[in-house]
């Protein structure tokens, strides 16, 4: 019996070396991580940026004239109904 | 229904409005007609546009900033045809005082064509507005048709509302029916929301020693216009629009023309010629 739960304990030791183990392989603590270039060392980067920024607020231009003249289209009044009548006017428009 | 007249901006302003009660509506909407007169005509030495005319810039006040920036879309919109820096023209051709007075005179001088078109800036940051040196503004027809508009915005929420200032009708709330002049007699358009303007060269005329004149400058010529066409009325959303059009189509110079750039950008028109002709144009029929 004695043994029996010994070696069930040494079954769990053994598996939990194991885990640690290879945690500790796939962490991979000998390899360092390569510096990432920053813009200010790399004129090509640094131009990309640019770019990208200036894509960026053209963009924006571009989104925000299309909500501008979509809020001028949703807010222009119905262009008039108009029809003649025979009835008597109420008033009568004139050179003015 | 409610009737109010009284004069405001050099004629007659007639009010009708479906509601009760009305007076104190009916009376607020003369009040600000009153008030838009007293900053926007061009016969008061205190107004705004004319210390902007003899000073040249002028830190204005909202009203007069929309007016302008609403002659200068137009001007653009209508290739010059609607100019608000006519007014030297309008002096020159001896339009010089109110109606009233130059009708009563005893001829202005020969006619000289006065250039038109000068620069208008406005910075809205700062609420300024700038004339180039020599420019004057008018904005007669334009700010009575403001005015219009801005008494109907009193009137139209308490019920249907009609304002006539002197020939702008504006009309909101129901179907109202709208007299025409035309050739052939009276004709009656029905209108719900919108406004109908006429200009012509029929009234505001006068003599001069070299003959008759009327107030519609040409801003290509800094004269006034010439042409087959008596007057035109135009059909539009606002009466500003209205103002705009209606003169616009009066400057394409013939009716055959007036009527093809109605019909080609949807404006209804009634025009009316001098030799007695009636054209329909913009889709109505």
């Amino acid at each position: 019996m004695t043994s029996h739960v010994a070696r069930l304990y040494a079954l769990a030791a053994s598996l939990l070396a194991l885990f640690l183990a290879w945690v500790g392989v796939s962490a991979a603590p000998w390899q360092a991580d390569p510096p990432a270039p920053t813009a200010a060392e790399d004129p090509a980067a640094a131009a990309a940026l640019a770019r990208y920024e200036r894509r960026l607020r053209q963009d924006a231009r571009l989104v925000q004239r299309i909500l501008e003249k979509r809020n001028r289209e949703q807010a222009a009044p119905p262009p008039p109904t108009v029809r003649i009548v025979t009835a008597p006017p109420v008033a009568t428009t004139r050179t003015s | 229904m409610s009737r109010h007249a009284f004069r405001a901006m050099g004629t007659t302003v007639e009010l009708h409005l479906d509601a009760e009660p009305a007076d104190a509506a009916l009376l607020a909407a003369e009040a600000e007609m009153a008030r838009l007169e007293r900053l926007l005509s061009r016969f008061l030495p205190t107004s705004e546009l004319s210390r902007l005319n003899s000073g040249g810039e002028l830190a204005a006040g909202p009203d007069l900033l929309a007016v302008v920036a609403a002659a200068l879309d137009a001007r653009e919109l209508t290739a010059g045809r609607f100019d608000p820096t006519v007014h030297d023209a309008l002096v020159a051709a001896g339009y010089d005082r109110s109606f009233e007075l130059v009708a009563a005179g005893n001829g202005a001088p020969v006619l000289v064509g006065t250039r038109c078109g000068g620069g208008v800036a406005i910075d809205r940051a700062h609420g300024l507005i700038r004339l180039d040196p020599g420019v004057k503004l008018d904005l007669g027809g334009i700010a009575k048709g403001y005015a219009a508009d801005r008494a109907l915005a009193i009137l139209a929420p308490l019920g249907p509302a009609l304002v006539d200032a002197g020939g702008d009708v504006a009309v909101a709330g129901k179907p109202w029916p709208v007299g025409v002049e035309t050739a052939l007699g009276p004709l009656t358009l029905e209108l719900s929301d919108g406004a109908l303007a006429t200009s012509g060269r029929d009234r505001r005329r006068w003599r001069a020693s070299d003959g008759e004149r009327h107030h519609l400058i040409d801003p290509a010529t800094g004269r006034p216009a010439e042409g087959d066409l008596l007057r035109v009325t135009a059909l539009a959303a606002t009466t500003v629009e209205a103002e705009v059009l209606a003169k616009a189509l009066f400057l394409a110079g013939d009716a055959d023309r007036a009527a093809a750039e109605a019909d080609a950008l949807g404006i209804p028109a009634v025009l009316v010629t001098r030799d007695g002709r009636t054209v329909l144009a913009g889709g109505l029929a």
